[in-house]
């Protein structure tokens, strides 16, 4: 009963993490194919780091189960721990020690024998370009540097699946593109399956073969980037921001919100219009940010500014793109997930040391 | 389950901790500092015995006894220095110092003193005292009374009484000095501050920080974890407690009994004693992730350990209550282990009691501590 199909790296079912009332993780359920990247990609709280945590036996889950490597995580949390590399969201390498002792006492945690240990060491530290930082205390690290330690660290005994909680959190594009590199390097060089959560579009598009959106710790869909990309409707999408002109003239009547689901209906009405989604806007303004993804761009742009007008409505700006990830996920959540970013300056508070809620 | 160990784990985790203890040597200064303070202060203002109390004095008497009670003072001044006497001509003055603190006591000699001696008249000396200042008041109280026995004896009897006993002292062990007998209190504190700074604070401290999370992920277990925090902390703090037994024999001068087989029950003792008082500690922090809960902790628990150890005080005159709790008290043990070894040299049948209890405490510690070890977030 134990194990499943071996081409599983991963293996998850109605997983579910509670917390009082809520469900960090809600009744997921996938599997990862061996040597291939899953992403899992997600805003704030999602659950990405609940579902991680279980996954590398940090934390029960309250129902359900997972295997890794086919090996029941609930049950043999310690046979799993040895074949596993995590990374977490936080850092956590010592800052009191070099980067070349963090490499050495976390590899002699997995029992690496001096020779290949020294060895791998000196190839790590190469690949990351450390070596000649390695004798400096951590501390004096920067982000980047500290982040892809921890990449090392998490490979140091050559697990065949790495768990990884977004790797490139509060790393500079340049930094980022680094890390993205060193993976596929490490990918393909050394038969890994990847497991890694993100809240960046452009990472999961182009290191995973695998994606789930989730969301409130469920999974909203899960295909490859391309499907993902296939699923939303149309091949444009127009984004526009609106406001009635009513709401202009007198502000003080905020109560009375625009008419969403009319004007939904009223576009739907058009034959280019496949669907209309409406982006959550922070601030309680009268402006309305709407998606709408259409079969013909051009030639929509000036229609519907002429409908617009012609209901009353001010047109604040307009524009045109093709499908991205990034609407594929505004498309599955209804938000977007730059504006989440912003919040996740604290990166160190946010990847949450669990503490006991009242 | 962690009933299966290996070694190159814990080395692994014990050469963390350690080499983070040496790049903060800071913390660990300030765990042999503290017990040194703590040595020279305690010790050298409670003395054993009392010294240079202001004691006034006004003789209103021209006889010859008068003058042999003056003698005997300045005797009590130039001898063993318990008072330093000024001479007061105004009995009212005399209280007024009294009263307001420039004086402990005040001795009154009345006109009519030697007379009422060579009468056999109930001769009276006054003695007035400050006792709100009770060990003061207590021991001027004694020692006037002492240098006015002597007076009666000589003049009452000139041979001494055979039919009274007399009282003849038989010292067992080398005279000690009062901060001497601290050290072992010294030597006490400076183990539980090391088992404060080192071991499971070290281990609130990654939960603190997050850091846990990544030993916690690789195949560590339980019983390699604990044993690991125990190790290093043992090592820091017997280093520690050490340190503050050299410097302690050295400030104060004590004289060591018995030599190196002193020093090894001494370490024995050190050794069974910060384990014990370690692997308590990650009991009571076992779900702490604040070091600020730490130090509230460290605080409380020092009071309640430390001054029921009869590291200060002999325990035996205590109160019922506290003396019961004193004998559950592993620092106890650990006080009257290191005052045996340190004072009256080695031997085995002495320290049987508290190698027994502190080996127990030790053992039972150490199990409840890996059984409630949380391995998960
Ligand atoms: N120990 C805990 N106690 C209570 N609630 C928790 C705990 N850990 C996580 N949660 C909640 O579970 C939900 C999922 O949290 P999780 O950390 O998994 O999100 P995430 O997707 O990793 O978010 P982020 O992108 O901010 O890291 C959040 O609502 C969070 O508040
Ligand atoms: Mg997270």
């Amino acid at each position: 009963m134990e194990k499943i199909t071996p081409a599983s790296a991963v293996s998850v079912q109605n997983l579910v993490k509670q917390y009082g009332n809520l469900s960090a993780v809600d009744h997921m359920s996938f599997d990862v194919s061996a040597g291939t990247c899953f992403g899992s990609l997600g805003p704030n709280g999602a659950g990405k780091t609940t579902l991680i945590r279980i996954l590398s036996g940090l934390i029960k889950p309250s129902s359900g189960q997972a295997w890794v490597k086919g090996i029941d995580i609930s049950k043999y949390p310690e046979i799993v721990r040895r074949h596993i590399g995590v990374v977490s969201q936080a850092m956590t390498t010592d800052l009191d020690l070099t980067g070349r002792e963090n490499l050495d006492i976390y590899a002699r945690y997995f029992n690496t024998e001096k020779k290949m240990r020294t060895r791998r060491i000196v190839e790590l530290l190469e690949r990351i370009g450390l070596t000649d930082r390695a004798d400096d205390l951590v501390a004096t690290y920067s982000g980047g540097m500290r982040r892809r330690l921890e990449i090392a660290r998490g490979l140091i005994h050559r697990p065949s699946i790495l768990f990884l909680d977004e790797p490139t959190i509060g790393l500079d594009p340049q930094s980022r593109r680094v890390v993205w590199e060193l993976l596929q390097e490490f990918r393909q060089d050394e038969e890994l399956t990847i497991f890694l959560t993100t809240h960046y579009m452009d990472e999961a598009d182009i290191l995973c073969e695998q994606i789930a959106i989730i969301d409130h710790g469920k999974v909203v869909v899960l295909d490859t980037p391309e499907g993902l990309k296939k699923n939303i409707p149309g091949e444009n999408i127009i984004d526009v921001t609106i406001e009635h002109k009513k709401e202009i003239l007198s502000t003080e009547n905020q109560t009375e919100l625009p008419h969403i689901d009319m004007l939904t209906s009223k576009l739907s009405g058009f034959t280019f219009v496949q669907d209309v989604s409406q982006k959550k806007l922070e601030t309680r303004s009268s402006l309305i940010a709407l998606q709408i993804y259409v079969t013909n761009g051009v030639a929509s742009i000036p229609v519907l500014m002429n409908q617009f007008q012609t209901w009353g409505y001010q047109v604040h700006t307009i524009g045109l793109k093709q499908a991205s990830l990034e609407d594929v996920f505004i498309h599955y959540t209804g938000k977007s997930i730059r504006k989440e970013e912003g919040q996740k300056v604290n990166f160190f508070i946010g990847a949450g040391v669990p503490r006991k809620m009242g | 389950m962690g009933n299966f160990f290996s070694f190159t784990h814990i080395l692994a985790f014990v050469e963390r901790d350690l080499r983070k203890f040496m790049r903060n040597p800071l913390s660990i200064l300030s765990n042999v500092l503290l017990p040194i303070v703590y040595l020279l202060v305690i010790g050298n203002s409670f003395q054993g015995t009392l010294k240079k109390l202001p004691l006034g004095v006004v003789n209103q008497d021209q006889g010859p006894f008068s003058k042999k009670v003056l003698n005997r003072l300045n005797a009590l001044e130039s001898g063993p220095n318990t008072i330093h006497l000024s001479l007061y001509s105004d009995a009212k003055d005399a209280e007024n110092a009294v009263r307001e603190g420039g004086l402990k006591g005040a001795v009154m000699i009345p006109p009519h003193f030697s007379k009422d001696v060579s009468r056999g008249t109930m001769p009276e000396i006054g003695l007035i005292l400050d006792n709100t200042d009770a060990v003061s008041a207590a021991a001027l109280e004694q020692a006037i009374g002492e240098a006015f026995s002597y007076l009666h004896v000589d003049t009452i009897s000139i041979r001494p009484d055979r039919e009274q006993p007399q009282l003849r002292l038989l010292e067992l062990y080398r005279k000690l000095d009062y901060d001497a007998s601290i050290v072992p209190g010294a030597v006490v504190m400076a183990i539980f501050m090391g088992t404060m700074t080192t071991g499971a604070f070290n281990l609130v401290m990654d939960r603190f920080l997050g850091v846990h999370e990544s030993y916690l992920s690789t195949p560590l277990t339980k019983g390699e974890l604990v044993l690991g925090i125990l190790i290093s902390g043992v090592l820091v703090t017997t280093l520690v407690a050490l340190v503050v037994l050299g410097a302690g024999v050295l400030l104060t001068g004590l004289q060591v009994a018995g030599g190196l087989s002193s020093f090894l029950a001494a370490l024995l003792i050190i050794i069974l004693t910060a384990t014990g008082l370690l692997s308590m500690m990650c009991i009571f922090l076992a779900r702490v992730d604040h070091p600020r809960i730490v130090g509230l902790f460290g605080g409380f628990l020092n009071i309640i350990f430390f001054f029921p150890s009869g590291a200060v005080y002999p325990v035996e005159s205590f109160p019922d209550w506290l003396h019961a709790f004193s004998r559950i008290n592993p620092e106890s043990y650990a006080v009257h282990a290191l005052k045996t070894i340190l004072f009256k040299g080695m031997s085995w049948p002495a320290l049987k009691e508290d190698l027994l209890f502190l080996s127990g405490f030790m053992i039972l510690m150490m199990l409840i501590s890996t059984r409630i070890y949380k391995r998960t977030l």
